[in-house]
């Protein structure tokens, strides 16, 4: 029993050898295999995150290229007057700057503190459309031609509002 | 000969006016110093390119001499009797109505280097590219104190603000 338990002590060292040089691959292996999974894992997250910058950007091409095609122009996006997509695309329609005057306006307003100035002018014509010219403090220039009829009496943007009141005042 | 005068007066008197008003706020010292800009201009013998670049010289030489004026000994000394500078937008005179006279007033309370390039741009109505070619300044520069200077207007009229 004793050599047993001598055999056994015996044993159970080259058990624990054997384990201990197990475990001692195991880790090899594991920490083989963590190494690779982290890897993996930053791949994968720096892919998720490309993907996802990616789309952000898609989505904001897609959103700058459907507000200039409904007149939005950059302001949607960067600092400026923000117009609703909806709104715009009824009632604004972006326009060639045509450089007007501040005399041959009907309207203007100056927004020092805002950073703005806006010059309106009634259109000839039968329909009721107003021409808006918005000058920014960055240097951005954009005009807009509002449709009057479809612009709403309480609208809160300030470019159709601002073609309202330049109705009134023509 | 005459005749080109007279044009030239009566295209950029008003405007020059405003803006040496801008500067100096006092009449006699702003219809002063556009009367000067125009004897310089017709006894300078530098070819002018165009109509613009004649506008242009016109604005910088008027700034120039407001500026000359303010830092004169005799201006340094005495104070103007006639014309608050609380209320100076009322002389100004614009061509078309200003609803909010006091952001005009902060406008003209500001720091020459913010004021002339905020004034331009928003009562006179020039573009970026235009202010820097008649202040002699970078375009960057010109946006730079178009901003900062907003937010001086911004400060001013706040703190006014009861």
């Amino acid at each position: 029993m004793g050599i047993q338990e001598v055999q056994g002590s015996g044993g159970a060292q080259a058990y624990q050898k054997k384990k201990s040089a197990e475990r001692g691959e195991g880790f090899q292996k594991s920490f083989l295999q963590n190494l690779k999974d982290r890897d993996q894992t930053k791949q994968t997250a720096a892919d998720t995150q490309n993907g996802t910058g990616q789309s952000i950007t898609d989505t904001q091409g897609e959103a700058k290229k459907k507000a200039k095609s409904v007149g939005v122009g950059r302001i949607g996006i960067t600092s400026g007057i923000r117009v609703n997509a909806v709104a715009a695309q009824e009632a604004l329609q972006a326009v060639e700057v045509r450089h007007m005057s501040y005399e041959e306006s009907d309207h203007i307003k100056i927004a020092v503190t805002e950073g703005y100035t806006l010059k309106g002018k009634r259109e000839d014509g039968e329909d009721a459309r107003v021409y808006v010219e918005a000058k920014y403090d960055d240097g951005r220039l954009e005009a807009y031609q509002v449709e009057i009829d479809r612009v709403s009496e309480n609208t809160q943007q300030e470019i159709e509002r601002f073609a309202l009141e330049t109705m009134k005042e023509a | 000969m005459e005749e080109k005068w007279s044009y030239l007066v009566d295209e950029y008197r008003a405007m020059l006016y405003r803006i040496a008003f801008s500067n100096i706020k006092n009449r006699a010292d702003a219809e002063d110093a556009v009367q000067e800009a125009f004897l310089r201009y017709m006894k300078d013998e530098k070819p002018i390119q165009n109509k613009e670049h004649e506008k242009a010289w016109l604005i910088r030489t008027t700034i120039h001499i407001c500026l000359d004026i303010l830092k004169s000994g005799w201006y340094q000394r005495t104070v103007p009797w006639n014309e608050s500078f609380e209320n100076a937008a009322k002389n100004i005179y614009l061509p078309y109505q200003v609803k909010d006279d006091q952001t005009l007033d902060a406008v003209l309370q500001l720091p020459v280097h913010y004021r002339n390039p905020i004034y331009l741009f928003y009562y006179e109505d020039y573009s970026i590219r235009e202010i820097a070619e008649i202040l002699n300044e970078k375009e960057g520069t010109v946006k730079t104190r178009l901003r900062r200077g907003r937010e001086e207007v911004k400060k001013f009229l706040t703190e006014r603000r009861p």
